[in-house]
């Protein structure tokens, strides 16, 4: 055993060339986790935040979601190290030594070198946790300092995750070891697959059918929310499935054809690009449909929370336009404005006289529908002095005001609705309004009863003096304050809620508060998750690619010998570093935009900024791991001849 | 096929040193060695095991850099060229035969083929006449669009050698190219590749440590612990008669289990 031990020990050593990415980013994961799992145990940073807001379920999702991921790059890394290891493997059984022996020997190095990331993340996990913290105060707008202590809870949760690692790829390293024959080991590096034409009919069906089933998964996510628990596995299914056949099928297709066109005269650039990848189409298949897809989801998980952070004051807004409102109570908003006006703090303060009646909005769409609801009439000119963006509808019409219009379904849809009739019935006779369109937010506070109708002042008074004595009727009056400077609002706020007797307060800075610590959760969460999504999959593309750089490395001597230089080869290598970096890049980033797209119901604001910053930056880290992969190739070429 | 041109000094090597390792450990592994190589001559270079053959033919195939000494091609001397120059003439001057074929996995036989020439500014439709005429000699037409791994070792080795010809090299360089065939497989390659000699006029420098091989030369130079030991010309002689002369010096030599120390 201890010679097994020892040659472990060795080997490491040897191959920590090649670990030290695979170290780190199972470091760097493995820390994530013990910090997530550590917040989610930490009673002090569960006392500053927002009780509304689920802290221990989100970092739990995400601890699941960082298991997935870790599990995914480990036995994709695992794979591939063990196929470049096959050589290796075959020759321990030549030399006579039991299959047993050889799995033993994997698997001490493998736990070896787990049982030292597992101690790095832990202590990496504890040294930056409390750097976390911060991050995560910072984005939730609190302002403290959080000493964060060791969580043993963490520790043992992290170590579990090792313990699942190490089971899972020893079951790899024993079923490589038991399974493969001695020849397939040794010719593991030549071993090309489907390097035979495609066959002409069934890839070409197979290749239209990829691109047919992306299409529909784009076309069918453009209506996601309609149904959505049916949609929206169909959507993932048909789009991961149609990535696979592109890979597979339709890319190495129109590679095929593109080097049949050539005839043989490929040229040099060629010869090592796209005839490698050739090469390994379906180990590349496979691989690269897994990093496509998680690269989609990643930048479409981090787009949707930066998009839902960045948007939280205008979202707040489009629901409260007012920072504080007081329904029919003039005494109490009176006496919060001199209370306010005792601090110091300027306020603009307006009195909006509005009207509630019961009516029924006709859809034209669906004549049967006929729901008698609350509707608050407001009226446009005394808004319009409170400083509201809004114009002054015609006599006899309204607009409605519903910040929440959107979540009810698609907007384009909504609006064929409009314009339509507004029936109010007034001691059996009816009268009718017409409602022109819908606004997507609030003209008064989510709080104010009824839906809100925007109508001009002398349409308002018409209304009142028709409907007055019928059921539901009331005249309201709003007393509405707007402070303009923040940190003042913060103040107001804190009066506000003291002067409010009400258990249930809903006013603009609560609400904002609110959201800002779920959507800073969900920043800190998907970005950081993001991050080990991209590490991982940027990992594994280098990994796939040292392997194959090391593989080809006869190909370059020969090269070099023929007498093409560094340079020349070194363009071939670039582009078929440019398609296998790009080709994940671009599709994932094509798919995550639909995805976007159809996760856009749930965010009112524009998702496209905060979307092109996440892939600004995806693509750079994408570059940054496309630059290393060149730079270990061209060191291979440079020492190829020696 | 150019007749005038026989008798023309392709290769000069002059005094050539190499020394490997470090002073103290030093092992001079090629001590002066001296080397005409006309046009359209076939060349074979004999000897045992660490006599330094492999070596000399790095040197002259600027795979290698001289330590002492001048190699000149074609009037150029090779031990002044840059690394970026190296390159290009053994591109576009020079022709490689390895002992492992040396083909890309990843491309076809045509393709391996064509490789020399991707980068020559040379038209589609010379390049196709120049490949029919090279895979008609090498008798490899139909394997055109197989992948290495699809053809046998003989296969393989008439690829390469259609690789090393296809630009039409001053000088085709062989380390061994019947080293890991069959007996079958050597001789129809070597058949080929006299032919080639012969009506194409292509220079040949192949080390060989097969006695049987190195009869299909116009002249076999023998080494002995790196310096020129004998030569033989075959002149008129059949190849049997040749092949028995080469086995003479070779069992004076010490044939090929003596390691040269």
């Amino acid at each position: 055993m201890l010679t097994v031990f020892e040659l472990a020990l060795r080997s490491m050593r040897q191959n920590v060339k090649h670990y030290y990415l695979y170290f780190f980013a199972l470091i760097f994961s493995m820390s994530l986790y013990f910090v997530f799992t550590s917040l989610q145990h930490d009673q002090a940073v569960l006392n500053m935040t927002h009780p509304s807001v689920d802290f221990t379920a989100g970092f739990q999702i995400a601890g699941v979601m960082l298991i997935v991921i870790v599990g995914i790059f480990t036995v994709s890394a695992n794979g591939i190290f063990l196929r470049r290891r096959s050589r290796e493997i075959g020759l321990y059984q030549l030399v006579g030594l039991s299959k047993g022996w050889v799995a033993r020997y994997l698997m001490i190095e493998n736990i070896l070198l787990g049982l030292g990331a597992l101690l790095a993340a832990i202590i990496c996990g504890a040294l930056i946790s409390r750097l976390f913290v911060l991050i995560l105060l910072n984005l939730l707008g609190l302002e403290g300092i959080v000493g964060i202590s060791f969580s043993v809870p963490a520790a043992f949760k992290t170590s579990m995750v090792y313990l699942l690692i190490i089971v899972i790829t020893s079951i790899q390293m024993m079923l490589k070891v038991y399974r493969s024959t001695l020849l397939n080991l040794f010719q593991a590096d030549k071993q090309p697959d489907l390097t035979k034409p495609p066959k002409a009919v069934a890839s070409a069906i197979f290749a239209l059918l990829g691109l047919a089933l992306i299409g529909y998964g784009y076309e069918l996510s453009g209506h996601i929310n309609e149904q959505l628990f049916l949609n929206a596995p169909l959507v993932l299914g048909s789009i991961v499935a149609g990535t696979y056949l592109l890979f597979r099928v339709t890319i190495r297709r129109c590679f095929y054809r593109f080097r049949k066109r050539k005839d043989g005269h490929l040229g040099l650039t060629n010869s090592l690009s796209m005839a490698p990848l050739m090469h390994h189409t379906k180990a590349n298949a496979n691989s690269l449909t897994l990093i496509t897809v998680l690269s989609a989801m990643a930048i479409t998980l981090i787009s949707m929370a930066y998009s839902f952070y960045y948007s939280v004051e205008q979202e707040t807004r489009h629901d409260f336009p007012d920072d504080f409102m007081f329904e029919n109570e003039p005494q109490e908003a009176l006496s919060f404005k001199m209370e306010l006006e005792k601090e110091g703090i300027d306020v603009n303060h307006h009195v909006v006289q509005a009207v509630l009646t019961m009516g029924i909005i006709l859809d034209p769409n669906d004549e049967s529908r006929k729901v008698e609801e609350s509707l608050l009439w407001l009226p446009a000119e005394q808004l319009k002095q409170t400083g509201a963006d809004l114009n002054v509808p015609p006599d006899g019409e309204a607009i409605l005001y519903n910040a929440g219009a959107s979540l009810a379904g698609d907007l384009d849809e909504q609006s064929k609705r409009y314009p339509t009739e507004i029936v109010l019935e007034q001691h059996g006779q009816t009268v009718m309004y017409t409602l022109r369109t819908v606004m997507e937010r609030n003209i008064m506070n989510l709080n104010a009863p009824g839906s809100q109708l925007l109508v001009s002042e002398a349409t308002m008074d018409k209304i009142a003096v028709q409907m007055a004595d019928t059921p539901g009727y009331k005249i309201i009056r709003f007393d509405t304050f707007q402070v303009p400077d923040k940190e003042e609002l913060a103040i107001a706020s804190s009066l506000y809620a003291k002067s409010v007797s009400d258990e249930l307060l809903y006013y603009f800075y609560a609400q904002y508060k609110e959201v800002l610590q779920t959507t800073g959760l969900l920043i800190f969460i998907a970005a950081f998750l993001g991050l080990v999504f991209l590490i991982s999959t940027g990992s594994i593309l280098y990994f796939k690619q040292m392997t194959e750089a090391e593989q080809e490395k006869q190909s370059f001597k020969t090269l070099r010998q023929l007498g093409f230089d560094v340079d020349m080869i070194m363009k071939g290598i670039i582009r078929k570093q440019a398609i296998v970096f790009l080709l994940p890049l671009s599709i994932g980033m094509l798919h995550s935009i639909f995805a976007i797209k159809a996760a856009s119901f749930m965010i009112r604001s524009d998702t496209m900024f905060p979307a092109s910053i996440v892939m600004a930056i995806y693509t750079v880290i994408y570059f940054v791991f496309a630059l290393f992969t060149i730079g270990y190739y061209r060191n291979i070429v440079k020492n190829a001849m020696s | 096929m150019d007749q005038l041109n026989v008798g023309e000094t392709v290769l000069q090597a002059r005094n050539v040193h190499k020394t490997f390792g470090t002073k103290g450990n030093a092992q001079h592994v090629l001590k002066g060695i001296d080397l005409r190589v006309t046009r359209s001559e076939f060349v074979g270079i004999m000897g045992p095991s660490g006599s330094g053959k492999t070596t000399l033919l790095n040197v002259l195939a600027t795979i290698d850099h001289t330590t002492d000494g001048t190699v000149l091609i074609d009037d150029a001397d090779i031990s002044k060229l840059s690394n970026t120059a190296l390159s290009a003439f053994r591109r576009n001057k020079l022709g490689f035969i390895f002992q492992d074929y040396n083909l890309l996995d990843t491309l076809t036989v045509k393709e391996n083929i064509l490789l020399p020439i991707s980068l020559s500014k040379m038209s589609k439709r010379k390049a196709e006449s120049e490949f029919t005429a090279i895979a008609d000699v090498f008798d490899i037409k139909a394997l055109s669009h197989k992948y290495p791994h699809e053809i046998s070792g003989g296969q393989k080795q008439r690829t390469a050698a259609g690789r090393a010809l296809i630009h039409q090299p001053s000088i085709v360089f062989a380390d061994e190219p019947t080293g890991a065939l069959d007996s079958k497989s050597a001789s129809s390659l070597l058949d080929v590749m006299e032919k080639v000699n012969q009506q194409r006029g292509v220079t040949v420098v192949m080390v060989t440590h097969d006695p049987v091989a190195s009869s299909y030369c116009s002249r076999v130079v023998f080494l002995r612990d790196g310096k020129i030991y004998s030569e033989l010309y075959r002149g008129d002689k059949t190849r049997h008669a040749f092949f028995n002369e080469i086995m003479d010096v070779q069992a004076v030599l010490g044939g090929d289990h003596v390691d040269g120390f």
